[in-house]
């Protein structure tokens, strides 16, 4: 709902926010590439910011594999399309306590569905419902905000911590850059600081194994 | 308030986003059996979203629309309303009560300050 929100008061007409919703499908990501969109930012800075918000799905679908190997190709597919960060937490969830039906790729279908209904519905209802708000309520801000509430919880380790300081300053400092170019100054230059936060906090907690 | 933003080049922005959340979901259950996620990539993929999502936060915050300047004082509405967003968080984990916390601060700052 957030997400329809944001889109229609950022500035997206109410039957493109709703195409964006029913296509793209990754809330995030869509919260990510709408000020570049607004911003009128050139097409590959705005698919490339969408590509980076939307890694996580990478290691997502390498942990699902296992599972669904001997599927056809086409069912795998629409498995990992309709994936997202809640249908994934649930299944490993259910992997994990040993829960999964033995038709765990039908159960899933079915998880991932339910999400997905519930999810367009509620997208669609805050597009509509935004069009009808003022401009002037400044509830384009939502947007700014749902971000946070989405990386609030993710700081919840050190690299993470380092890697989103490091982010938002590099991001700052490049912000007079070009083509939002700045952005992505400071997500390489996080990525690299948390990697490298992530390799120290290693070597603190195994040092065993160096000797 | 300018018109809404419409038209091919956003139906093209729109499959490109599209086809980079198929890409990612679908990568490794498409892949041969061969590859395989190194520890460095996974880690590097793991904080890509938090890194990327702060990158797009912080300049959004602290950067004041009118004069597109840097504005790091309490008297920044969209900082005082990410501040009471990011407070509440800590405080309960509801996203609707954080979102609502930060639309009001925003709201009274914009209005009174």
């Amino acid at each position: 709902m957030i997400s329809g929100v944001a889109m229609v008061k950022g500035g997206l007409a109410v039957p493109w926010a709703i195409m964006m919703s029913l296509l793209v499908y990754a809330g995030s990501a869509q919260l990510a590439a709408l000020p570049l969109i607004v911003a009128g930012a050139p097409l590959w800075v705005i698919v490339a910011t969408g590509l980076i918000t939307n890694l996580r799905f990478v290691i997502y679908s390498a942990a699902l594999r296992p599972h669904f190997a001997g599927l056809p190709w086409a069912r795998r597919a629409a498995l990992g399309f309709f994936m997202t960060d809640f249908t994934f937490t649930r299944f490993m969830r259910s992997a994990q306590e040993g829960t999964l039906p033995e038709r765990s790729d039908a159960w899933f279908a079915g998880v991932c569905s339910n999400n997905w209904i519930t999810w367009q519905l509620s997208a669609i209802t805050g597009i509509i419902g935004a069009s009808y708000v003022p401009t002037d309520w400044g509830l384009e801000f939502t947007g700014t905000l749902a971000l946070v509430a989405l990386v609030g919880p993710s700081l919840n380790a050190r690299p993470a911590v380092v890697g989103a300081a490091a982010a938002g300053i590099v991001a700052l400092v490049a912000h007079p850059m070009p083509f939002k170019l700045g952005l992505f100054c400071g997500a390489i230059a996080g990525i690299v600081a948390a990697t490298l936060a992530d390799a120290a906090q290693q070597r603190a907690t195994a040092p065993a194994e160096d000797a | 308030m300018t018109d809404p933003v419409a038209g091919w080049a956003l139906a093209v922005v729109i499959l490109g986003l599209a086809l980079s959340t198929f890409v990612t979901r679908t990568s490794f259950l498409l892949a041969g059996a061969k590859l395989r996620l190194g520890h460095r990539v996974e880690v590097a993929l793991r904080y890509a979203p938090v890194c990327t999502l702060a990158a797009i936060i912080v300049p959004d915050i602290l950067i004041h629309p009118p004069a597109h300047a840097i504005d790091p004082s309490l008297l920044n509405p969209r900082l005082i309303g990410a501040l009471a967003a990011g407070l509440w968080l800590c405080w309960s984990r509801n996203i609707i009560g954080c979102l609502a916390a930060g639309m009001a601060a925003y709201t009274l700052a914009r209005l009174y300050l």
